[in-house]
């Protein structure tokens, strides 16, 4: 007995020592500087300025709120569109046609594909001289580039918004396609022998069903899109600005100073996030108990 | 030859309130065909696994032939285990899976392609070499299993429930091909099992386990004769149990005096439970018997087939009687009758 | 009526997919074509210039064998980056997996005190986003002179990659049965031969599809590459992000093309073991 309790902590410490000491202990350690230990700048008593700084300060405050409701705005949105997309998709792709599986590979495409590439993408796209409004051009419907609405490096996050869809529907629609897979449509002929309407069997057979995964998977794209720098980092303009690129750009400041102010935002960050998940443990555990 | 000695045996598990094996004792003389026959998780098979080496014994010992297993690593020890699921390495054809053992010894491919022609051949599954398991019916599969396990001729075959995964008519063959094959190449085995009857019909020998604990080691027809207690006779399907005291070495029963041959008398305690097959219990409408008659009424008649079953109440103990459906006297519920335990078949057993 | 709707369900599928594979379509226009300008939708000219000037393809009269050769060794920034980005994401998906291995066989098969805690642990850098110890990482390698440097990178790189492996495998021992080894042993194989013949071979199929993976996850890694390796590291992902900010398109479109190729080949490759119920798939969210 002894001897395989030796064997289970040996195996396990090389990748806990991993993730402890270089996650949790680069968290810890940002933590630390975001209390304004800064033994660079001979900087070591502790105290919450730079977060009442970043919050509440006249200089940062507007760019602080504004970026937060960005962030909530964008994950929120591309989320929620990124799901939507993917049930109709995933419900539309099951039965059996001519080019299914062409068609689900190209839906699944993007799963792989660095977001960096897809942010990019969208640049080719929906910029004002991109494939699109060569195409409106094209049919005649605007004149000039400038006619073309600004979707990318716009200020409402249109841009990164389409990003996170393009790239977070294939995810949602990989997940949705084994689930209603291996439920197989037994439900449904049932639910329509039972007299349930094309609408009824969608709203009580199968969102149900599918929601217990559908859900978790929005809170691994939610808490993504909440934290991710390379996106909004190209598709974003300077105000309003999201948190991630705020604060990694207060960190590459050149004025030390501001360095604890970034390592406050991304502890913001993460600490939003992890309330985030905490709260739907919270949900799925009380349902669980419930059940 | 090969004696196998388990002695003190104990075997312990994290999160279990008693030892999963608490000091078992067993001597199996070589080429015998023993059971171990208990409910599952009663330790039976985490015996095996220690006589494999795949589990380290907390206490005691193991002895093959007067030398200790224990030091010895699982795969120098010659004692095969066939797992319930037959566990034929997917990725490999039947050739290869019967010549696994004699590969791991470094044994010359054409010696090894004879040996698992004859194996497959003793197992009677010749011409089927070049399959992969998945196409093979869950007879096959064991069958295959089987061979892979005899081809290093191993000191010791260990088998865990080996007919549990298969059909009912399936597994009349197999038993018969298990008992050839056994007696052909005179391999000790030990087998696994949770029925009683495919222990009794197997088994020279059956060790009964309840709860890590060894109850009894003996032959499969004194199991049914002379159970050691209740729960022993329960499991070989006993049903009639009868309070009784010893009082001046005579036995007194709760339906009366009973005569007593069981050469267990002396170890009887004074209160004991007396049990008896109900095949062996014998009824009438006269009082024809010239000892242990006792007068009850027929609650229930049961007609099975080629046997009558009866439940008799005899002064508020209910027995059960079976009988030859034919030639018997119609007798039907709530008739009075005589019944009869003759004192040969009668057994007195402490709780 | 029925008959409709289906034609229009299955056109509105092709039409879907169609607008998925613009930004494809568009990649493909823009690093094949020359003076690709507002309002063309088809180029005027097909062109090999973005290639030639990122030093990948010879300029026209030198295309033979040799002028490839000659041009690839003289080490252009494409190739630097290329042969980074792989030996980073070789390196790094090897040790996740030598390492992932026995932590995910204890986790998958046996049951312990803190078992939940320690998956728990292990999930965090899934869920948590990397600027939150990225930033107070790269002060400290900094100061144990780390940052900048090959390993740092590796180093920083095993974080995202690491749960990943360990979740994946831990799914693939979770319906492996080990009673196949103990077979093995009990037919004679020593642990060395019972470890390469039984356990490679049934778990190899996952584990294939987790390396394949945390490869990716490495290859796309922008933002721990960036901070650790304090542009002293090249990785393709930098390179994406450099020359999209400074806006040449036919660049950015090239490099995007050579970046995406092994994500495309992985996911041709691995369709078939991709689904929502396992494990890898979670992983993509990294990517």
């Amino acid at each position: 007995m002894g001897g395989e309790r030796l064997k289970i902590v040996l195996s396990l410490t090389p990748p806990l020592l991993i993730i402890i000491t270089l996650f949790f202990g680069g968290i810890f350690y940002g933590f630390l500087q975001s209390l304004g230990y800064q033994p660079a700048i001979g900087k070591y008593e502790l105290n919450f300025s730079a977060y009442y700084n970043v919050m509440f300060s006249e200089r940062y405050a507007k760019l602080f709120w504004s970026g937060l409701a960005l962030n909530l705005w964008v994950s929120f949105a591309s989320t929620f569109l990124a799901a939507v997309f993917a049930l109709f998709g995933a419900l539309a792709i099951r039965k059996t046609f001519v080019g299914k599986t062409l068609c689900n590979f190209i839906y699944s495409l993007n799963l792989p594909m660095p977001h960096l590439v897809v942010a990019v993408g969208m640049i080719f796209v929906f910029s004002q001289s991109g494939l699109l409004a060569r195409l409106a051009a094209q049919i005649g419907m605007i004149s000039s580039p400038g006619d073309f609405p600004v979707l990318v490096r716009d200020k409402y996050g249109f841009g990164i918004i389409l990003a996170y869809i393009w790239k977070e529907a294939a995810f949602f629609f990989i997940i949705l396609m084994s689930v209603l897979q291996s439920l197989g449509e037994n439900f449904e002929e049932l639910a329509q022998s039972l007299g349930a309407n094309r609408w009824q069997r969608f709203r009580y057979v199968i969102l149900p069903l599918v929601m217990p995964n559908l859900f978790s998977a929005s809170i691994i794209v939610f808490a993504f899109s909440f934290g991710a720098y390379e996106v909004p980092a190209l598709l974003g303009v300077i105000y309003p600005q999201m948190l991630p690129v705020m604060a990694f750009e207060f960190f590459l400041n050149p004025d030390l100073n501001a360095r604890s102010e970034g390592m406050a935002l991304s502890i913001i960050i993460a600490l939003i996030v992890m309330i985030l998940v905490v709260f739907y443990f919270w949900l799925t555990q009380a349902k669980i108990r419930k059940d | 030859m090969s004696d196998l000695k388990i002695e003190n045996l104990v075997k312990n598990f994290q999160g279990m309130d008693r030892p999963a094996v608490n000091n078992v004792n067993l001597d199996i003389n070589s080429g015998q065909l023993v059971a171990f026959l208990g409910p599952s998780g009663c330790g039976k098979t985490t015996i095996l696994k220690m006589i494999t080496g795949l589990f380290q014994p907390d206490n005691g010992n193991i002895t093959l032939d007067n030398e200790s297993l224990l030091p010895i690593p699982t795969e120098k020890r010659g004692v095969v285990m066939v797992f319930q699921n037959y566990l034929l390495f997917p990725y490999m054809n039947v050739n290869e899976n019967v010549g696994f053992a004699l590969k791991m010894k470094g044994v010359n491919k054409s010696i090894i392609d004879e040996r698992v022609k004859e194996m497959l051949d003793l197992v009677k599954l010749p011409d089927i070499g070049l399959r992969k398991p998945k196409q093979l019916s869950g007879g096959q599969q064991q069958r295959v299993a089987l061979a892979r396990a005899l081809i290093a001729s191993p000191r010791l075959l260990l088998l865990d429930e080996p007919l549990s995964n298969l059909d009912a008519h399936l597994r009349d063959e197999m038993r018969e091909l298990i008992l050839t094959i056994q007696q052909k190449l005179n391999v000790t085995t030990i087998f696994v099992t949770h029925d009683q009857e495919e222990a009794v019909l197997l088994a020279d020998k059956i060790a009964l386990i309840f709860d890590g604990e060894l109850q009894n080691f003996t032959s499969p027809k004194n199991y049914y004769e002379k159970p050691k207690n209740i729960k022993a006779a329960k499991f070989f399907g006993g049903v009639n149990f009868i309070n009784a005291d010893i009082v001046d070495n005579k036995i007194q029963s709760e339906i009366g005096f009973c005569e007593y041959q069981g050469d267990n008398i002396r170890d009887l305690n004074k209160k004991l439970f007396l049990t008896i097959r109900p095949e062996n219990i014998k009824i009438s409408k006269n009082n024809e018997f010239d000892h242990n008659s006792y007068q009850g009424k027929i609650t229930s008649v049961i007609f099975s087939g080629t046997h009558t079953r009866y439940k008799i109440n005899v002064n508020n103990v209910h027995l059960e009687c079976s009988l030859q459906s034919v030639g018997i006297d119609n007798m039907k519920e709530d008739d009075q009758i005589f019944v009869h335990l003759p004192k040969d078949k009668i057994w007195g057993m402490n709780d | 009526m029925n008959n409709n709707l289906k034609r229009i369900n299955i056109y509105s599928i092709y039409l879907g997919a169609l607008i998925l594979i613009l930004p494809l379509i568009a990649f493909f226009i823009n690093a094949f074509s020359f003076r690709w300008f507002y309002p063309q939708v088809i180029p005027k000219e097909l062109s090999l210039q973005a290639w030639v000037r990122l030093k990948l393809i010879p300029k026209p009269g030198q295309r033979t064998f040799e002028g490839f050769l000659d041009l690839w060794a003289s080490n252009p920034t494409v190739i630097k980056a290329l042969v980074n980005s792989l030996t980073i994401g070789i390196l790094v998906t090897i040790v996740s997996i030598i390492i992932a291995l026995p932590a995910a066989r204890v986790l998958g098969l046996l049951n312990f005190r803190f078992k939940k805690l320690i998956i728990f642990i292990m999930v965090s850098p899934t869920i948590l986003p990397p600027i939150a110890f990225v930033l107070g990482l790269n002060i400290n390698f900094i100061s144990i002179g780390f940052s900048g440097s090959f390993f740092g990178v590796c180093l920083v790189h095993l974080v995202p990659i690491m749960p990943y492996v360990v979740l994946t495998m831990t799914g693939i021992f979770a319906n492996y049965n080990p009673d196949f080894e103990h077979q093995a042993r009990t037919l004679g194989a020593n642990k060395t031969t019972t470890f390469f013949q039984i356990t490679l071979p049934a778990i190899a199929p996952g584990m294939v599809v987790a390396a394949l993976f945390a490869f990716l996850v490495s290859w796309s890694q922008y933002l721990l590459t960036f901070l650790i390796g304090a542009g002293k590291v090249m990785t393709l992902p930098l390179l994406v992000f450099s020359t999209a900010s400074s806006g040449n398109p036919a660049l950015t479109a090239a490099i995007s093309i050579i970046f995406i190729f092994p994500a495309i080949l992985i996911l041709v490759f691995t369709s078939k073991f991709v689904s929502g119920q396992s494990g890898a798939t979670s992983g993509f969210g990294k990517i």
